[in-house]
C-alpha cells in the first residue's frame, strides 16, 4: 500500500482525486446541498492522500517522470518530485485539509445566490494546478500549470460578483499575474536560448553555458515575475485587492500556500538550476525582502478593512521568509554552505508556520465576517462575546503571527534571526552594514505586526460593539471550528517540535544542487533543542513551553487560592466619567494606529481631508455636518503605475494611425513583409 | 598607553560629538564641548608623560587653559549677553542626521581608508572611529543653522584631528604641536572679535538671515 | 543546585518592589523632601492583594487572566536570565531572544487588556505602548546582539560567564551599546521621559492607563509585574554589559560574593534612573521615535566597531 501511495502512480491518482472532484461539482452543480458536500469531501479526501503521499515522498528516493509526447520534442509532461517538492506538497494539501473541512460549513453561506458546482470545479481546478507547479520539470509544462492556476483563481477571485469592487480586483489580478508571467516566459526562453532545452534537470547541468550577463537578466526578470505572485513590493497592488475578495477558504489557500509557489520557483531556479550565483543576487533578495516586510506590516497598520489588512501581513511575512533565501544565497555565493543551509532552513520553516497561522485568521476573519456580513473593523467590536471561539482561534493566530512563544512563529523567526547574525558576524564590513539594516528591519516588524494584531484582535473582538450589527452574530458553525481548530492546534505542535522539524528542513536543503558540491553536515537541532552553528545558541520548545504552563499554573494557584481567599469580586461598569458609556469612547482601529501613521509619514502620505456643510452659506458660523476623511495615499499607484499606463496608452494612440482602415493599405502592408522576409532568408 | 585608556577617551569624544547632534539648548552644547575639550587635554597629558617633551607640555597646558576653560566660558557669557538660549533648528530631520552619522562610521572602515587608519596597526579601530568623528564633526556644521553650533562645530573637527594626530603617534611631530598652538590663537581672534562683530551687524547669530554676505 | 534554581526563580519578585523602592526616594531626596520608606512598595502590594474587586461588564477573559500571564512572563525572564550565577549554562531557554519575544508576550496582554474594558484611557494607552514598544525593539535587539557578537553567542549565562568584555578592545562597543540598552531600559519600563510612572493625568499616561481598570489582586499583579520589569532590565544591564563578580561556580562564597555584587550595581542603576528622572522632563510623545532611533544607531555604530578575529 505504501508503495503504491509514495510512487508516480500515487501522484497521478492524487491529480485525478482533484479531477473527479472538479467533475463532479459541476456535475451535481444544480443541487447546492450535494454540491457542497460533493466539493468538501472529495476535497478532504484528495488532501489526506497528497499528505500521506508527500510524507512518504520525503523518505524514498527522488521520483522523476514523465509522458513524453509527440507534439514537440520540448514539451513533454515531465514530473520530478524531490524533497524541496514533497515539501511543498505537504503544505498545499495540509492547509487544503483544514480549508475544506471549515468549507462545509462556510458555502452554505453562498446557497440560492452563486453556483456551488462553480465554486468547486474551480477550487479543485486550483488545488489541482498548484500541485502541478510544485513539481513540474519542463519550463513549457511548468507555464501551462503556472496559467492553469492563475486562471482558476481569478474565477474565484470573482465569484462574488454581485459586488462591483470584486470584479474589478479580480481584472486588476488577471492583468498583475500575466505582467508576471510575461517576465517568467522571457526568462525561460533567455535559458532555452542558450542551453538548447526546457527540462529543468538539462538546464541543471548546462547552466555553465550561459553567460554571467544573461544570467543576471535572467535573475532580474525571474525575480519580478515570481515576485509579483509573491506579493513583493512594490508588484504587490493585486494582493490587498484580490485576497479579500475571494470567498474566505479560498483567501486562506491563496495567501497561505499560492503566493509561496513563487517562493518555491525562486528556491528552484536560484539554489538549483542557476547555480553557482554571484553575491550582489542575494544582497538584493535580502534588500527586497527587508523593504517588503517593513512596508508590508506598515500598510496593514493603516487599514480597517480586516481582509486587507491580514493581505498585507502576508506580505511582510514573505519579506521575512526572503530574508532567510537571501542570506541562503549569500553565503552560497561566499562558499559557506552550513550558513546557507541555515538560511534556507528558517526560510522553507516560516513558510510553513505562515501557511497555518495565516489560513487560521483568514478563515476566522471569514467566519466574523458571514456573521456581520462587513469587512469594516470600525463596526466590530465586543464580538468575543458572541463568538467566543471564534475569537480563540484568531487570539492564538494573533500570538503566533507576532512571533511570541511558545508559538512556531517565533521559532522560524528565531532561526531568521541567528541567521542574520551569522552574517553580521563576516568579516566584511559592506555585508555586514546590510546584514545590519536587515536585523533591524526584522526586529522593527517584528514589534510593529504585535501592534498590528493588537489592533485587529482588539478593534474586532473586545470591548463594545460599535454598531447593530454585532448583535445577530452566531458563533460558527461545528465544521468552521474543527477547522480553526485544527488549525490553532497545528501552530502549537509546530512551535513545540520544531526541533524536530529543524533536521527536516536541513535535510531538504541538502538535495539542491547548490549544497551537493561540498556535503558538509549541519546539525540545526538535535533531539527536542534548535541549536545555531558555531555554538551561538540554542533554544528548546518543549522546555520552554513546559516552563510557561508551569508558571502560569503556579502563580494562578498561588495567586487565587493561596493569597485572601475570601476576595469578593463584584461587577460593574468601565469607568464612565460620569456621562453614559457610549461606543464612540472605544478606541477605533484607525485611531490606534495613528500615532505609528504620523511617526512613520514620510513613507506613508498620510493626509487629513475635511468636508464642512454649513446651515447658512453665507454666514459660515454653524456647521451642518462635518466629513473628515483619513487616509494614506497610495504612492505605487501614482508614482509607479499610473505613469507606466499612461505611457503605454500614449505609444498605443501614436501606433494607431498604422490601422487606416482601408483595405488597400492593409494588402500593401503584406506585400511589403512578404518581399522583406523573402530578401532577410537568402 | 593602556588601549582600554585610549578608548575611553575616544568614547567621550564621540558620544559628546553625537550629543551635540542631538543638543537643543545651547548651554548645552558648550558644556559638550567643554568635557570633549577636557578629554583631549587629558589625551594629550598621558602622551607627555609617556614622552616628557617640553613642547607638548607646553601644548597642554595651552589647550587646558584655552579650550577647557576660556573657550566655555566665554560662550556662556555671549549666551547671557544676547540670550541665545536654544538653538535653531536643522536642516535635516533627527533620524536622517543619526542615519548619516551610522553611514559614516561604517563607511570610515572600508579599505579605501585603509592607508589612514592603518598607520598605527594595533589602532585601527581607534583611528577609523577619530576619522568618523572628523566627518561627523564636518556634518554638524553643515547640518546646523546658528553661528554658535557651527563655531562649536568647527572647534570639536579641531579635537577630533588632534585625537586622530595622538592615535596616529605623531604627537612627537613639531608640525602637529605648532598646528595646535597656531589653531589656538585663531581661536582666541575668532572668539574676542569676529562673533561680536558678526552680532552687531546682521542683528542675530541665525545663518539664515546672513545670506547677503555680498553688502 | 536545586537551591540556585529556586533562587532564580523567588529573587526577581522579592528584590523588585525594592528598587521601585529606592528610585522614589532618590527622587524625594532630589526635591528635597523625606518620601516614603523604601519598603513602602511591598506594603503597597500587601494592601492591595487584601482589597476586594470590581471588574467592568465590558471585560472578557483576556482582560481577568492577563494580570496573571504578565506576571507569569516576568518570572519566566527573570528565570532566564543570569542573576547571581553564570554557571547553569541554561542551553534550552536562556537564550537572548526568548527574553526579548517574552517580554513582547507580556506588552501584548497588557495592551489588550488595556482595549479590553472599552473605556478611552486604556485604549489610548494600549496605542501608545505598542508604538513605543515597537520602536524600542530593535534597539533592544542590536545593543544584544552587540555583545553576543563580542563573546560569540546569544546564550545570556555563556555571555555574562565570558571574562572578555570591559578591560581589552571590547570596551567601546560594549559602552556604546550599554547607552542604546540603557535607552530601551527607560523606554520598556515606562521611566522618564518616555512615560511619568507617578502621574495623575491620564492624558499624559502610558502604562498607568492601561491598567487603570484594574484593583484588588489583579492590580497588585500588574504594580508588581511592573516592578519586575524594572529589575529585570537593570540585571540585564548589570549582569551582561559589567558582568564583575558573577559567581562562576557554586561555591558559597562565590554566591554570596556575586549577590553582593548584584545589589550593588542594582542600587548604581537605580540610581541613575533616579538621577535621570529627576533631571530632565517627559518628552512629548512623537519626540520619543528620535531617542529610539538615536539607540539603534548607537547599537549598529557599536556593531561596527566590534572587530572578530576569527569565526
Amino acid at each position: 500500500m505504501t508503495n503504491v501511495i509514495t510512487s508516480e502512480l500515487g501522484f497521478l491518482i492524487l491529480l485525478f482525486l482533484y479531477g473527479i472532484g472538479a467533475n463532479g461539482s459541476l456535475i451535481f452543480g444544480r443541487n447546492d446541498v450535494l454540491a457542497n458536500r460533493w466539493q468538501s469531501f472529495s476535497a478532504i479526501i484528495g488532501s489526506l492522500w497528497g499528505i500521506l503521499f508527500a510524507m512518504g515522498a520525503f523518505v524514498v528516493p527522488d521520483m522523476s517522470f514523465a509522458f513524453s509526447s509527440s507534439i514537440s520534442p520540448l514539451f513533454s509532461f515531465s514530473f520530478h518530485i524531490d524533497q524541496l517538492s514533497a515539501f511543498f506538497i505537504f503544505v498545499i494539501s495540509l492547509i487544503t485539509l483544514f480549508c475544506s473541512v471549515y468549507g462545509i460549513g462556510y458555502i452554505k453561506h453562498y446557497y440560492n445566490k452563486y453556483s456551488i458546482g462553480a465554486l468547486g470545479f474551480f477550487y479543485h481546478l486550483f488545488i489541482a494546478g498548484m500541485l502541478m507547479v510544485v513539481t513540474a520539470s519542463n519550463g513549457l509544462f511548468f507555464l501551462i500549470a503556472w496559467e492553469f492556476m492563475s486562471i482558476a483563481s481569478y474565477f474565484l477571485v470573482v465569484y462574488d460578483s454581485n459586488d462591483a469592487n470584486n470584479v474589478k480586483a479580480g481584472f486588476l489580478y488577471l492583468v498583475m499575474t500575466h505582467v508576471g508571467t510575461a517576465f517568467i516566459v522571457v526568462a525561460f526562453l533567455l535559458i532555452y536560448t542558450y542551453t538548447g532545452s526546457f527540462d529543468f534537470a538539462s538546464i541543471q547541468s548546462q547552466a555553465a553555458l550561459i553567460p554571467a550577463v544573461i544570467k543576471d537578466v535572467i535573475f532580474l526578470l525571474a525575480l519580478v515575475g515570481f515576485g509579483t505572485k509573491a506579493g513583493i513590493i512594490p508588484f504587490h497592488i493585486w494582493l490587498p485587492a484580490a485576497h479579500p475578495a475571494a470567498p474566505s477558504h479560498v483567501s486562506a489557500l491563496m495567501s497561505g500556500v499560492m503566493i509561496k509557489t513563487g517562493i518555491y520557483m525562486m528556491i528552484r531556479i536560484f539554489l538549483d538550476m542557476l547555480q553557482p550565483v554571484p553575491l550582489w543576487w542575494g544582497i538584493l533578495v535580502l534588500i527586497v525582502g527587508s523593504v517588503s516586510a517593513l512596508l508590508g506590516v506598515l500598510y496593514a497598520l493603516t487599514e480597517h478593512d480586516i481582509k486587507k489588512l491580514l493581505a498585507y501581513s502576508s506580505i511582510e511575512n514573505i519579506g521575512i521568509i526572503l530574508l532567510g533565501l537571501g542570506s541562503a544565497l549569500i553565503f552560497t555565493s561566499l562558499g559557506n554552505t552550513p550558513l546557507a543551509l541555515l538560511g534556507l532552513g528558517a526560510g522553507l520553516f516560516h513558510t510553513l508556520n505562515h501557511a497555518t497561522f495565516k489560513s487560521l485568521l483568514f478563515l476566522s476573519a471569514g467566519s466574523v465576517i458571514n456573521q456581520t456580513h462587513t469587512r469594516n473593523m470600525e463596526e466590530f467590536g465586543g464580538l468575543i462575546k458572541f463568538m467566543p471561539q471564534t475569537a480563540l482561534f484568531f487570539f492564538v493566530g494573533s500570538m503566533a503571527i507576532s512571533a511570541l512563544p511558545p508559538f512556531n512563529g517565533f521559532f522560524s523567526e528565531w532561526l531568521t534571526f541567528q541567521t542574520l547574525l551569522q552574517g553580521i558576524a563576516s568579516a566584511d564590513i559592506f555585508l555586514k552594514s546590510i546584514f545590519i539594516l536587515a536585523t533591524g528591519a526584522l526586529a522593527a516588524t517584528g514589534g510593529l505586526a504585535l501592534a498590528c494584531f493588537v489592533k485587529a484582535f482588539g478593534a474586532t473582538f473586545l470591548a463594545r460593539p460599535r454598531s447593530s450589527v454585532v448583535f445577530h452574530a452566531q458563533e460558527s458553525s461545528l465544521s468552521q471550528s474543527v477547522g480553526m481548530g485544527g488549525l490553532a492546534i497545528l501552530c502549537l505542535v509546530c512551535g513545540v517540535f520544531s526541533g524536530y522539524l529543524g533536521s527536516l528542513f536541513v535535510n531538504i536543503g541538502t538535495k539542491l544542487s547548490a549544497f551537493q558540491a561540498t556535503p558538509q553536515i549541519l546539525t540545526i537541532s538535535s533531539g527536542s533543542t534548535l541549536i545555531a552553528p558555531h555554538g551561538f545558541g540554542s533554544v528548546s520548545a518543549p522546555v520552554l513551553f513546559a516552563l510557561f504552563v508551569l508558571v502560569v499554573f503556579t502563580v494562578i494557584i498561588l495567586i487565587k487560592f493561596a493569597v485572601n481567599k475570601n476576595q469578593k469580586t463584584e461587577i460593574g461598569a468601565t469607568w464612565d466619567c460620569g456621562t453614559n458609556l457610549t461606543p464612540r469612547m472605544e478606541i477605533t482601529s484607525t485611531g490606534f494606529a495613528r500615532s505609528i501613521i504620523l511617526i512613520f509619514a514620510g513613507i506613508l502620505r498620510p493626509s487629513v481631508q475635511h468636508e464642512v456643510e454649513y446651515h447658512d452659506s453665507e454666514m459660515r458660523y454653524f456647521p451642518k455636518s462635518r466629513i473628515v476623511n483619513l487616509s494614506t495615499q497610495d504612492i505605487y499607484q501614482s508614482y509607479l503605475y499610473q505613469p507606466l499606463n499612461s505611457l503605454i496608452t500614449g505609444l498605443s494612440v501614436r501606433f494607431k494611425v498604422i490601422q487606416s482602415g482601408s483595405m488597400n493599405v492593409y494588402v500593401s502592408y503584406i506585400l511589403i513583409v512578404v518581399v522583406v522576409t523573402i530578401f532577410l532568408s537568402q | 598607553m593602556n588601549i582600554t585608556f585610549l578608548q575611553f577617551l575616544l568614547g567621550v569624544l564621540f558620544l559628546s560629538i553625537i550629543y551635540l547632534l542631538l543638543a537643543r539648548k545651547n548651554f548645552e552644547a558648550v558644556v559638550a564641548y567643554a568635557v570633549q575639550s577636557s578629554a583631549i587635554t587629558v589625551l594629550l597629558f598621558a602622551s607627555f608623560m609617556e614622552t616628557n617633551s617640553i613642547p607638548l607640555l607646553f601644548v597642554v597646558l595651552v589647550t587646558l587653559i584655552v579650550k577647557a576653560i576660556l573657550g566655555p566660558v566665554f560662550f556662556f557669557r555671549l549666551i547671557q549677553k544676547h540670550k541665545l538660549t536654544y538653538s535653531v533648528s536643522t536642516y535635516l530631520s533627527m533620524p536622517l542626521a543619526l542615519i548619516i552619522i551610522a553611514t559614516f562610521t561604517a563607511i570610515s572602515r572600508f579599505q579605501q581608508f585603509s592607508p589612514l587608519t592603518y598607520i598605527i596597526p594595533a589602532h585601527h579601530a581607534l583611528l577609523s572611529l577619530a576619522l568618523s568623528a572628523i566627518f561627523t564633526s564636518l556634518f554638524l556644521i553643515i547640518n546646523r543653522k546658528d553661528a554658535i553650533s557651527q563655531a562649536i562645530g568647527v572647534l570639536s573637527m579641531e579635537n577630533s584631528i588632534v585625537a586622530f594626530a595622538i592615535f596616529a603617534g605623531l604627537e612627537q611631530s613639531p608640525m602637529l604641536q605648532l598646528g595646535i598652538v597656531f589653531d589656538i590663537f585663531i581661536w582666541l581672534i575668532i572668539a574676542t572679535v569676529f562673533i561680536s562683530m558678526i552680532y552687531r551687524h546682521f542683528g542675530s547669530l541665525d545663518t539664515s538671515t546672513m545670506k547677503h554676505l555680498k553688502d | 543546585m536545586v537551591l540556585i534554581l529556586i533562587l532564580q526563580f523567588i529573587l526577581t519578585p522579592v528584590i523588585s518592589p525594592l528598587c521601585i523602592g529606592i528610585v522614589k526616594k532618590i527622587k524625594a531626596k532630589f526635591q528635597n523632601r523625606e518620601g516614603a520608606s523604601i519598603f513602602q512598595p511591598y506594603r503597597d502590594i500587601w494592601k492591595l492583594m487584601h482589597k476586594d474587586e470590581v471588574i467592568s461588564s465590558d471585560a472578557s477573559w483576556v482582560f481577568r487572566c492577563a494580570p496573571f500571564i504578565i506576571f507569569a512572563t516576568t518570572i519566566i525572564v527573570g528565570v532566564n536570565i543570569p542573576l547571581f550565577a553564570s554557571f547553569p549554562l541554561n542551553g534550552s531557554t536562556g537564550d537572548l531572544l526568548v527574553v526579548v519575544y517574552t517580554l513582547a508576550l507580556g506588552t501584548f496582554f497588557l495592551a489588550l487588556a488595556g482595549m479590553d474594558t472599552g473605556s478611552a484611557f486604556g485604549g489610548f494607552g494600549s496605542s501608545r505602548e505598542v508604538t513605543v514598544s515597537a520602536l524600542a525593539e530593535g534597539g533592544f535587539i542590536l545593543s544584544l546582539f552587540t555583545i553576543s557578537l563580542i563573546i560569540g553567542t546569544t546564550n545570556l549565562f555563556a555571555i555574562s560567564n565570558a571574562e572578555v568584555l570591559l578591560v581589552t578592545e571590547f570596551f567601546l562597543p560594549t559602552v556604546i551599546s550599554f547607552a542604546g540598552f540603557f535607552i530601551v531600559l527607560l523606554a520598556e519600563t515606562g521611566r522618564f521621559p518616555f512615560d511619568n510612572p507617578a502621574t495623575h493625568l491620564e492624558l499624559t499616561m502610558i502604562h498607568e492607563a492601561m491598567i487603570l481598570e484594574y484593583s484588588g489582586k489583579r492590580l497588585a499583579l500588574m504594580e508588581w509585574a511592573a516592578a519586575n520589569k524594572l529589575f529585570i532590565f537593570i540585571a540585564m544591564g548589570a549582569n551582561l554589559f559589567f558582568p564583575f563578580g558573577i559567581a562562576q561556580s557554586a561555591d558559597i562564597q562565590a554566591i554570596l560574593l556575586s549577590l553582593t555584587a548584584l545589589f550593588l550595581k542594582t542600587f548604581v542603576l537605580c540610581a541613575m534612573v533616579g538621577i535621570v528622572e529627576s533631571s530632565m522632563a517627559k518628552s512629548r510623545f512623537f519626540r520619543l521615535p528620535d531617542l529610539l532611533i538615536t539607540s539603534f544607531i548607537l547599537s549598529a555604530v557599536a556593531i561596527g566597531l566590534v572587530q572578530i578575529q576569527s569565526l
